[in-house]
């Protein structure tokens, strides 16, 4: 049972399970978060600490002072009933809508479309990069290196930087809320993925493939603007300490 | 209100499974061709064929309207319910 086992009123300040000190927002502070984006993410924080709180209190649950649960049969359970939902899945889909299977390949004629599979979309879009490849005055006009070359190029460069994010910031938020700028960094990335993407194919897309050149870099620089303009007003309304506090794990005793 | 939207997404997705696959039975002439949205087949129909097209509709609209039951209609009228009685959004 819980700490409040004994106490029929319900403490709704976050005290009943987080013992108040400095970093505990007195009721005036509370009171003080009105505007828009930032009291909404205040309610909805205090709203999560107030349904976990009367969970455990209804819950007959015995809370013990262990730091993960058992393997058999919490984990157990949970991992039996995800494979069967998947197994079941791929039996469904193929008794019901078996795939279709094409005619062979022929090896003698090339293909009308060559195109990589769809997950590798984004790197053929970096080689299309040529309108991006400066051509130098001080070489008479001419591009110091050839289009091929320069998209090579590119994706050494993003391949470069995507592996040396995880040691500029180590992942110590747990929402996107607490880091607004690694948040808007990430929406901007996942963006340019399609983006660049859907450059690949633009021959396939109805557009104007000039203005499909331009959005592939813009929307990336305008959904990471966005994307931090939010976090960073929901961010004032988020209480950063006592948050991290309520959610991190207990030690034992 | 996460139960509600438990209980919504699920009918979304069950519904919509058997939307996928009835259509992907009789709104899917080719492979290369519309996929799930061609038109409904009008000749040399069965008896299972009219039954399957009249139950993918009656899927598509339980999807549809199961989902927006629970997730938007039943909490709007709980929030209207709570703000007439007075009750506060944070209980103080």
């Amino acid at each position: 049972m819980s700490d409040t086992d004994n106490d029929s009123e319900v403490a709704a300040d976050g005290t009943g399970i987080v013992a108040p000190d400095d970093e505990t927002p007195t009721w005036r502070e509370r009171k003080e978060r009105t505007e828009g984006l930032s009291r909404l993410t205040y309610e909805y924080f205090e709203r999560a600490r107030r349904e976990d709180q009367d969970l455990r209190i209804e819950s007959d649950y015995v809370e013990r002072d262990v730091l993960a649960f058992p393997t058999w049969p919490h984990e157990m359970v949970r991992n039996l009933a995800l494979t069967s939902f998947f197994v079941g899945m791929i039996l469904f889909l193929a008794s019901a809508l078996p795939p279709h299977i094409g005619a062979p390949a022929n090896s003698t004629q090339t293909p009308a479309v060559i195109l990589p599979d769809w997950y590798l979309y984004w790197s053929f879009g970096l080689l299309k990069l040529g309108p991006l490849n400066p051509e130098l005055s001080l070489l008479g006009g001419t591009k110091l290196v050839s289009d091929r070359a320069y998209g090579v190029v590119a994706n050494i460069i993003v391949v470069g930087f995507i592996s040396i994010v995880p040691f500029l910031n180590k992942g110590a938020a747990r929402r996107p809320v607490e880091q607004p700028f690694w948040a808007a960094l990430g929406a901007g990335g996942v963006v340019f993925a399609a983006t660049i993407s859907t450059l690949a194919v633009k021959n396939l897309v109805p557009m104007d493939t000039h203005l499909l050149f331009d959005l592939a870099f813009l929307l990336p620089i305008v959904t990471a603007c966005l994307s931090y303009a939010v976090l960073k007003s929901m961010r004032e309304g988020y209480m950063f300490e006592l948050n991290r506090r309520y959610y991190r794990l207990r030690p034992p005793k | 209100m996460a139960d509600e939207f438990a209980k919504g997404f699920t009918i979304l997705i069950s519904a919509g499974l058997a939307w996928m696959t009835l259509a992907g039975w009789y709104n899917t002439p080719s492979f290369e061709g519309t996929q799930l949205l061609a038109p409904n087949p009008t000749s040399g129909l069965t008896v299972y064929t009219q039954v399957g097209l009249v139950v993918k509709e009656a899927m598509l609209w339980f999807a549809i309207l199961g989902f927006l039951t629970f997730v938007v209609v039943i909490p709007i009228a709980r929030k209207l319910r709570d703000a007439y009685a007075g009750t506060p959004e944070i209980p103080e």
